[in-house]
């Protein structure tokens, strides 16, 4: 079997972390937005309560490096294969799980006026109000998005500690802010469209993704 | 045959420090050897070197034929479960299920039988376990994973005596049918001399001894004596560890001593005392002459 596919099984022994516990969270905050929209006046916004899967995602991203990766190491993997491994469990799972996002959020539509209570959960404006397919591929990209960010801050953690966690936050808000400051940069975001915008994050996405294996690469444990 | 483990001026430097120190060795085939030395002496930068968890500052290092650190070349071949290893968020069991999948000789009877001997409970999870509990999971995956390179570092760390019987039993049982390169790492010298073939011994870096057990077994003497008496019976051999106090001197003679040299060190009133493999490794890992006399005195 190949070496990539075993790390994505190692990952799997743990899919009570991997699996439950996002939708745990998400099932929670979904809880208490239906009971707070159920006592309240109806509103026409969306929570964005949605975000806590997200959120979730860079969280295993972290933890999908930090214990794992050195007892991978231990049994004799290379960080090649560890890091690709990984990867394509995380794409794995943001599929699966973007899935399931997009059939609640048809399930939200199905059952008009919001789950009977005017709550939009799972469809966001702008973002998560196209066609099935779009919500899907958006949520796909965003969720390994933050997955393969979370798997770089562990990689820089474990290479560099804590500072060179921060000097890396340090590059990013920098980065961030010569992007701000030039005009037509923010002019390119006005006007992009949420399939555009998925295309974007797609393309961040694939910047990180090569980020983390070049910090891989040299890393000890 | 390409050597299992072979290790050609291996530095590692550290911010202001050397860990390793041009460090050549190999290791051929099938052996149990024992790395000693005392805490920092670099024997687990050597081992994480060899099992690619860490880089060489210089140096050549070939495992089973490759450099470790190419992709997956000792992928199933090589296992090392440090002293203080960082296992995942798993049970016993699960972990043992994950090591199972990275080894192809991976003995699922072997493991399930280690577990019973060190008492382990399959369902615990590892993090959760005691010290030497854990030393002990780290044990049952690296005889079980029946890796051609099976490295050890300090692998009993917080075990109980029983405990280490079992896998010293274990090993050399298994070590008879499914022979491979096993590097052991530890301070009990005593406990493990009768499995070692082969003793390295480092300090500050350096290997300063390399011999095969047997060679070194029954053949070093410490000689003591009034110090010219001494140094007329160790003029010309190989010796270390001299150390002097007052008018009386003490060496370390190494070699087998003839029927010849022990008439002439009883004509000079030398008191000779063969010493055991741990004593061994003392004098060999002890200070240079300069800074030993102060201590020797303490």
């Amino acid at each position: 079997m190949n070496m990539c596919l075993k790390v994505v099984r190692y990952h799997l022994a743990q899919r009570v972390m991997y699996v439950a516990a996002p939708w745990a969270a998400l099932a929670f905050v979904f809880a208490v937005n239906l009971i707070i929209a159920a006592v309240t006046a109806p509103s026409q916004d969306p929570t964005k309560a949605l975000a806590v899967i997200y959120v979730c995602f860079f969280a295993l991203g972290i933890l999908s490096i930090g214990r794992s990766l050195p007892f991978g190491l231990a049994l004799g993997v290379s960080r090649r294969s560890y890091y690709a491994g990984t990867a394509l469990f995380a794409v794995a799972l943001a599929a699966a799980d973007g899935l399931a996002l997009t059939l609640l959020q048809a399930l939200e539509r199905a059952t008009g006026r919001g789950w009977g209570v005017h709550l939009g959960f799972f469809r966001v404006s702008y973002i998560f109000a196209g066609p099935w397919y779009l919500t899907w591929l958006t949520s796909f990209t965003g969720l390994a998005l933050l997955f393969v960010y979370g798997m770089w801050f562990g990689i820089v953690y474990r290479r560099w500690d804590i500072f060179g966690l921060l000097a890396f936050l340090a590059a990013q808000v920098t980065v961030v802010l010569v992007g701000a400051a030039w005009h037509s940069i923010g002019h390119f975001f006005t006007a992009l469209s949420a399939a555009g915008l998925t295309g974007v994050l797609a393309a961040l996405a694939a910047v990180l993704l090569a980020g983390g294996f070049a910090t891989i690469r040299r890393i000890t444990v | 045959m390409t050597p299992a483990i072979s290790v050609a001026g291996l530095t590692r430097r550290y911010r202001g420090q050397l860990a390793l120190d041009d460090v050549t060795f190999d290791i051929e085939g099938a052996s149990i050897t024992g790395l000693l030395g005392r805490n920092g002496a670099g024997k687990t930068t050597l081992l994480r070197i060899i099992a690619a968890q860490e880089f060489a500052s210089a140096g050549r290092v070939r495992v089973l034929g490759a450099s470790p650190v190419q992709s997956d070349a000792i992928a199933g071949r090589v296992v090392l479960i440090r002293e203080d290893q960082t296992f995942p968020e798993l049970r016993v069991c699960q972990v043992l299920r994950v090591a199972s999948l990275f080894y192809p000789n991976w003995s699922a009877e072997l493991a399930e039988a280690l577990l019973a001997d060190f008492d382990l409970p399959p369902n615990r999870r590892v993090r959760k376990l005691s010290r030497g509990m854990r030393s002990a999971v780290g044990m049952v995956i690296g005889l079980a994973a029946r890796a051609e390179v099976t490295l050890f570092d300090e692998p009993y760390a917080g075990l109980d005596p029983v405990a280490r019987q079992i896998f010293y039993d274990r090993l050399l049982a298994d070590y008879a049918v499914h022979p491979r390169t096993v590097l052991i790492s530890t301070h009990l010298i005593d406990e493990i001399a009768g499995l070692l073939e082969r003793m390295v011994v480092i300090d500050r870096g350096a290997i300063v001894l390399d011999a095969a057990a047997d060679d070194l077994r029954g053949s070093v003497t410490s000689v003591r004596g009034p110090a010219l008496a001494v140094q007329e019976f160790a003029a010309g051999r190989h010796t270390c560890g001299r150390r002097q106090l007052a008018s009386q001197e003490s060496v370390v003679v190494i070699g087998a001593l003839a029927a010849l040299d022990l008439a002439r060190a009883r004509a000079l009133r030398l008191s000779l005392e063969p010493l055991s493999l741990q004593q061994v490794v003392i004098h060999a890992a002890g200070r240079p002459e300069t800074d030993v006399r102060d201590r020797t005195s303490a």
